[in-house]
Parts: structure tokens; C-alpha cells; sequence
């Protein structure tokens, strides 16, 4: 047995390389991040220490942020069920919050704060990131490639610094096909050779050079499909991995989740949060839309959150165990061992709107007529007889037609006497619906178009050899823990009554602008007010401390003793 | 050795018309507008080897009615099964018969659910009657999707018996110990297989061989 093979099949016992680890992350606040932290505390009993790097935002500092996810996020559910009141002693113990932002030098930490805090990290996980399609570039600049590079600077702080970045499987690009879990620095996926760092400049430069945010958008999109990335999210992933591993500086693992969807077990089952990829999908095909451009035998790589959380566990317990297997690129997706076909998700997502709009409390045109109006997919060149663009023209016409000003030149004097005032107030009505539907349909153009890469363009199946590896090294009793299962994830069952159905609590309402119902901590808003002022006192302190001139070094080290 | 009771699902456990929609329904909502059409045509094309006539054949009929269903995808038909069962069978579960079935696991029988339907159909039925043994049609399925065709043994009422005679040799079950409730002339061999047949809500020409032949007759 030579030595390759003989590591491949050493068990990898997680929950003890957790014990007594510190480690720090990043992204706590958003999906995949909140559920982590949850696993985390839930399945590493033995961790030692999670440092959250988090942002005050619009007032509200980091502290009150995580306490606000610790108390009313969802995704904590199973902490609070478990520890109740006592959740902010339980895991206050454990959890150190760090005040920072991944888009500035350092997080936002100045470098004493930045030792202090880093000095005993065992390992550091980015979660944080911009997930938008089409951002302004200035923002996605900052967030997806800066913030990888000044995470990466931070942990290079740490006494044994580790990094598990978080990216995306398609950054794959327009490569189709398979695709392996392997990172060519300095080639793109149209097959270009490029130098990050130039093109790092360059992207810098457009994003200060160009003033317009749609100019902008539109120059960086250039950039991108130049070099194969079919929108800014891709490109700017894409190309903080490759700048990542140029500097090759410190062990690096970068794990590349497919599409993140609903939970299926963990921390409950259909959790999900925000406007993910299939929300606006499924929200579309519970209108009267029907055709959705794709290709029914491509497949659509979705994933469970809880899966990807499990993986990102595995890939860190065996970088804290510094096997050299940990490093590199891991894939974490569905498509090369229970594919999911567009066809299937479409046919599935017509029968679980049927459910949807099946209910009694349904609105009566949706359950008597558009849940029977199954969608289909259909190729992008051909367009139904009423296509988009003809019914925003139809729509456009009737708006314009019946603009109250245009619609009384045309009525007799006599009649305009008599009727003017009502037809007015009729034809108002009837322009600002049109206005409405023209509205309405240009988001769904937006929609298609951003989205067409990726369900129609594009069929990739993501090798996840390397994630299965490490999933073939758990023992019996970390198996159902750790393991993700997903070769018996029934595609059917998942998406009926798991994923839908939580995109219907927890992503539709968003989309109709309203607003998603948060839990009631499980302590009182005195005990909560006491534990933020408590928690953001060696904060504050720090803050008065750099007000005097004095170094925050020792008011940092106070804060973490 | 183990007794069973055997219940025809069509005629006895619920209406025979609400069994007999059931095709009708799946190819009703098949995914495109037009499919359905041509499905229901399909389907509608067994009507001459069902009606009581010199085509009459029930096992050709059965045949017919799912080669509507070519093509159709195992997840619509499975969901579409499902939806049928809830809101058109449970609903028309006749309440004496139920008690019947009820009864006789009880007295230590074990109930067979015995159906022309299939199984996405009769499966979420027998779930809600709390019954785990089912002998009915199933589609043969390639790639998720229905070739059109039924598994073999095709159960129709006049192939019943013979698999209802296989399942009771590999179950260890005694036919003469054994109970069948039916519904129609087609299952009168089942009911001579069987020590205790019973006939329920029968049709004419059942009713006049269980009065010749003295078995109970029930109505519903």
C-alpha cells in the first residue's frame, strides 16, 4: 500500500481534531455562514473558540448583529432549543466577536488589534461574500476579491495560519462539461492565460475610472466574458481564487459549493434564507409564465445547505490535521452523483405549485386556472407566440393609450362635460396596472437573462471525488453526522416537500415584498440590552483609548482575555 | 398457516366510476396542453374492450387505458396518484367496508388491497387505510419516465385470481382459510378460490350467481 493510499484510508475523526480549536470566521450573518455556526456549536461540542469577524452596520454594532442572530435567526433554532435563556452564557464562553469589515486592509483591524486577535487561530473560514449576479464592480471588487485577500492577510497573522475560502463551483465558466477539482492559476475558463494581478489592476482601475454604475456594470461584464466568466459573481470569484493561490502563502483549501439551497435536515428541515438562485425561478413559474428557456437534459446542481456546511467541516478538520489532501479545491454538488436534470426540476416545480396553489386560502384565478398551466422548458431561440418583449409592447401601448390626458382629446366636447372626469379616472387606473405589468415583465427579462448562463447555456457536472474522499474516511458513528448522504437524497420528496415549501416560507414573501417573520429570543430585551454593553464595552473602551492616543493593543487583549 | 382477506378496491371499497377515473385524471394533467388531449384519446381508446360486448376484455382494456401514460414522468405520476387517492378516493371510502377491512385484521386476517388501478394510485390509498399489502398494476418506468407498459403479471379481474394464488403460496397464506370481498361477475373465480367469499354491492349478473351459489351479499 504506498503512502497516498494508506492516508486516504486513515480515518478522519472530526469532532476531536475540533477540540480545543480557535478558529475564526467570517460571513456569520448570511445563509451559509448562520448554518455553520449553528453546526458548529451543535456537532463540535469540544471546539474551543469561535472568533466571528462581523460589520456594524446602519447603527447597530457587531455585537448587537450576532446577538440578533443568536436570539431570532432561524437557522439557531436548535442552539436555543437546546440551551434556551442560557444560549448567550453557553456560547458567550465560546464566541469572540470581532468588529471588522472584510472590504478594508486587515478586516478594519489595525495590526495590534489584528495580532492580539489572531495570535492563537488554529483556522479561518470565509464564508463572507456578494452573491448578487450583476453588483456594481466597485462592490463586488471589494467584497468577493479584496475581502478574500484581506481575510488571507489576516490569518497569514496566525501563529499556524490556515485558510478554507469559500467559493463557487461555477467559477467554472463557460468550460462545460466535467468539470475537476483543480485550480489552474493564470488560466481562465475560456482557456486565455491571463495574470490575476493585472487584471486585479485593471478591474481596479475600471471600477475608479468609470463613474456610472450601468457603464461600470457593463465594462467589467466585457472583462468577464472575455476571459469566460459568464457575470460579474463568477468573475469576481474566479478571480480572488486565483490571486488567493498565487500568493500561495499559507495553506489554502477552497471548497466550491453548486447552488445552496434549502436544508434537508439541518437545523431544520427547508430552512433557507433570502433570494437564493431557484426563488425567482419557482417564483416565476407560479405565475402565468410557462416556458422557461433551458435545456431539459442539463443539470442543475443543487445542493442542501446542511450538505455544504458538513463538507466545509470535513475540509477543515483535515486542514487543522495539516494533511496535505486538505489543500486545494473541493467541489460540493449533486451533478456527477444524484444529478438533477432541468427537465425534472421543472416538471417537479409545476407539481409543487399545483400544491401551492391547490390550497384552499389560494387566490381563486391561481387555483381554478394557473396551477393547471404546468411549465415547460423550452429552447431560448424560440419564442412563444407571446413572447416577453411582445406583451411589455402590448403593455407599453395600453399605458400609453390610455395616459388620461391623451384619452380626453379625443372625446367630444359634450361628452367630456359629462363622462370626462370618470373616463379619467378609469383610464389612470388602467395606465398605472399597465405601468405595473410593463414593470413586472422587464424584471422577468432581467431574470431570464441573468439566469440563462446557467439554465440553459451551460451543462456542467462537478467532480466531487475529493470531498467523497474525505467522506469515505468517517467512521460509523461520525457518518451521520458529517457525511452528507446525498446519494440517497430523493430529488421528489426534496423538492416537494422539502425545498419548495421552504422557499414559501422563507424566500417567496421576500419577493412579494413582505417581510419574513424572525423567532422571539428566547430572553428578555433587558437581558439582551445587558449583554451587547457588556460585550461592546472593550470595544467602546478600545474606541475611547485611540480618542486619548493611546494603542488599543492591551484594551484588545483585555477584551479577548 | 396465515389467513388473508382479500378486497377488491374497485366496487367495494370505493364506487367502481371513482377507480375508473383515475386514468382519466393522469392523463388530464399531463405537463403540455396538447399532450392531454392526446393522452385522454389514448386513453378513451379501451372504452370498446370495457363495455360488455364481443371485444369485451378487461386485461386488454387495462392495457389500453396506461399506454395513455407513455412518457408521462414517474414524479408527475406519483404526485398526481397521490392528489387522486386524497381528494377523490378517501373521500368515497365507503365507511361499512372500511369496517370490514378493519374486522377482519382484527380477527387476524391479514387485508390485501387487490386493484385493476396502479400502484400510484391504490399505494396512497392503502397508506391511508393503514395496509401494507397491495396487488395491483404497476408501469414499467425507464429513466423516470413510463414506457406505457405494465409490469407483469398484468392484474386485471380476470388475471387476479392467478396472482392473488401466487401471493398467497409465497406468503405462506391458506386461500380456503382466506376471505374475498368483490364487486363483479369477473371476480367470481376469485371468490370460488377463496373459503369465504362474501359479495358486495354486486353487480346483476354477481348477484344472481351468489344467490345460485349461496354466498353472502352485502351492501354498502
Amino acid at each position: 500500500m504506498d503512502e497516498r493510499t494508506r492516508r486516504a484510508s486513515r480515518p478522519l475523526p472530526v469532532a476531536e481534531t475540533f477540540d480545543g480549536a480557535h478558529v475564526l470566521i467570517t460571513g456569520v450573518t448570511g445563509f451559509l455562514g448562520k448554518v455553520w455556526l449553528a453546526f458548529a456549536l451543535e456537532r463540535l461540542p469540544r471546539i474551543g473558540r469561535i472568533s466571528v469577524l462581523v460589520r456594524g452596520q446602519r447603527g447597530r454594532s457587531a455585537v448587537r448583529r450576532l446577538v440578533e442572530v443568536l436570539g431570532r435567526s432561524p437557522a439557531l433554532r436548535p442552539c436555543r432549543a437546546r440551551w434556551g435563556s442560557r444560549l448567550l452564557d453557553e456560547v458567550g464562553r465560546r464566541l469572540h466577536v470581532l468588529d471588522g469589515d472584510v472590504g478594508q486592509p486587515l478586516c478594519g483591524l489595525d495590526r495590534f488589534a489584528a495580532r492580539a486577535a489572531m495570535r492563537d487561530v488554529d483556522l479561518v473560514l470565509h464564508f463572507a461574500g456578494l452573491t448578487d449576479f450583476e453588483p456594481d464592480p466597485r462592490l463586488g471588487l471589494e467584497t468577493n476579491v479584496l475581502g478574500a485577500l484581506h481575510v488571507a492577510d489576516l490569518a497569514s497573522l496566525a501563529r499556524r495560519p490556515r485558510l478554507l475560502h469559500v467559493s463557487t463551483a461555477f467559477v467554472a465558466g463557460c468550460a462545460d462539461g466535467r468539470v475537476p477539482e483543480r485550480l489552474e492559476v493564470g488560466r481562465a475558463p475560456s482557456g486565455a492565460q491571463f495574470d490575476p494581478r493585472s487584471e486585479l489592476e485593471a478591474l481596479r482601475a475600471l471600477c475608479r475610472q468609470i463613474e456610472g454604475v450601468r457603464d461600470r456594470i457593463a465594462a467589467a461584464n466585457a472583462r468577464a466574458a472575455a476571459l469566460g466568466w459568464p457575470n460579474l459573481y463568477t468573475y469576481t470569484k474566479g478571480l480572488a481564487e486565483h490571486l488567493l493561490a498565487t500568493s500561495g502563502s499559507i495553506p489554502l483549501a477552497i471548497v466550491r459549493p453548486a447552488v445552496v439551497e434549502s436544508a434537508w435536515r439541518f437545523p431544520f428541515t427547508g430552512w433557507n434564507e433570502g433570494i437564493n438562485t431557484s426563488g425567482p425561478l419557482v417564483w416565476l413559474l407560479s405565475t402565468w409564465f410557462r416556458g422557461l428557456p433551458s435545456v431539459p437534459a442539463h443539470r442543475f446542481d443543487v445542493v442542501p445547505v446542511d450538505a455544504v456546511a458538513a463538507a466545509c467541516t470535513l475540509v477543515a478538520a483535515a486542514l487543522l490535521r495539516d494533511e496535505p489532501e486538505a489543500t486545494g479545491v473541493f467541489h460540493v454538488g449533486t451533478s456527477d452523483r444524484n444529478p438533477l436534470t432541468f427537465g425534472r426540476a421543472i416538471d417537479l416545480t409545476a407539481l409543487a405549485v399545483r400544491r401551492m396553489h391547490g390550497r384552499a386560502d389560494a387566490d381563486p384565478i391561481d387555483r381554478w386556472l394557473v396551477r393547471f398551466l404546468d411549465a415547460v422548458p423550452r429552447p431560448a431561440d424560440r419564442e412563444p407566440p407571446l413572447s416577453l418583449a411582445a406583451m411589455r409592447r402590448l403593455a407599453r401601448a395600453v399605458r400609453d393609450a390610455t395616459r388620461p390626458s391623451g384619452l380626453r382629446r379625443w372625446l367630444p366636447p359634450a361628452l367630456d362635460g359629462r363622462l370626462g372626469t370618470t373616463i379619467e379616472a378609469h383610464a389612470r387606473r388602467l395606465s398605472n396596472r399597465a405601468r405595473a405589468i410593463d414593470r413586472t415583465l422587464g424584471r422577468v427579462e432581467e431574470l431570464l437573462r441573468l439566469y440563462r448562463p446557467f439554465i440553459h447555456d451551460h451543462d456542467w457536472v462537478f467532480e466531487t471525488d475529493r470531498w467523497r474522499a474525505l467522506e469515505a474516511r468517517l467512521d460509523g458513528e461520525e457518518r451521520p453526522t458529517f457525511g452528507s448522504d446525498l446519494e440517497r437524497l430523493d430529488w421528489r420528496r426534496y423538492w416537494l416537500e422539502v425545498h419548495v415549501p421552504g422557499l414559501e416560507r422563507w424566500c417567496l414573501p421576500l419577493l412579494r415584498g413582505e417581510r419574513i417573520p424572525q423567532d422571539e429570543p428566547p430572553w428578555t430585551a433587558e437581558t439582551e440590552r445587558a449583554v451587547v454593553e457588556r460585550l461592546d464595552a472593550p470595544r467602546a473602551r478600545a474606541a475611547e483609548g485611540n480618542a486619548r492616543g493611546e494603542s488599543s493593543r492591551i484594551e484588545v487583549e483585555e477584551a479577548s482575555a | 398457516m396465515q389467513c388473508a382477506a382479500f378486497f377488491r378496491v374497485e366496487g367495494v371499497l370505493v364506487p367502481r366510476v371513482a377507480m375508473s377515473g383515475a386514468p382519466v385524471y393522469l392523463a388530464l394533467n399531463a405537463q403540455r396542453i396538447a399532450e392531454r388531449v392526446l393522452r385522454l384519446g389514448n386513453v378513451m381508446a379501451a372504452v370498446p374492450w370495457l363495455a360488455q360486448g364481443p371485444l369485451h376484455d378487461t386485461t386488454t382494456a387495462t392495457r389500453i387505458v396506461f399506454m395513455g401514460l407513455r412518457g408521462m414522468s414517474e414524479d408527475r405520476l406519483v404526485e398526481l396518484g397521490r392528489q387522486y387517492a386524497e381528494t377523490q378516493l378517501v373521500p368515497r371510502l365507503r365507511p361499512g367496508c372500511v369496517e370490514l377491512l378493519r374486522e377482519a385484521a382484527r380477527h387476524g386476517r391479514r387485508p390485501v388491497l387487490l386493484s385493476d388501478g396502479i400502484d400510484v394510485v391504490v399505494g396512497p390509498l392503502a397508506d391511508h387505510l393503514g395496509v401494507g399489502d397491495v396487488l395491483c398494476n404497476a408501469l414499467e418506468m425507464q429513466d423516470g419516465l413510463a414506457t406505457g407498459r405494465l409490469r407483469e403479471p398484468v392484474v386485471s379481474a380476470a388475471l387476479a385470481v392467478e396472482r392473488v394464488r401466487q401471493w398467497a403460496d409465497r406468503h405462506g397464506v391458506e386461500l380456503s382459510a382466506s376471505a374475498a370481498y368483490v364487486a363483479r361477475l369477473d371476480d367470481q373465480l376469485l371468490a370460488a378460490a377463496v373459503g369465504e367469499p362474501c359479495v358486495v354491492c354486486p353487480d346483476r349478473a354477481l348477484r344472481r350467481l351468489a344467490r345460485d351459489l349461496d354466498w353472502p351479499v352485502l351492501e354498502a
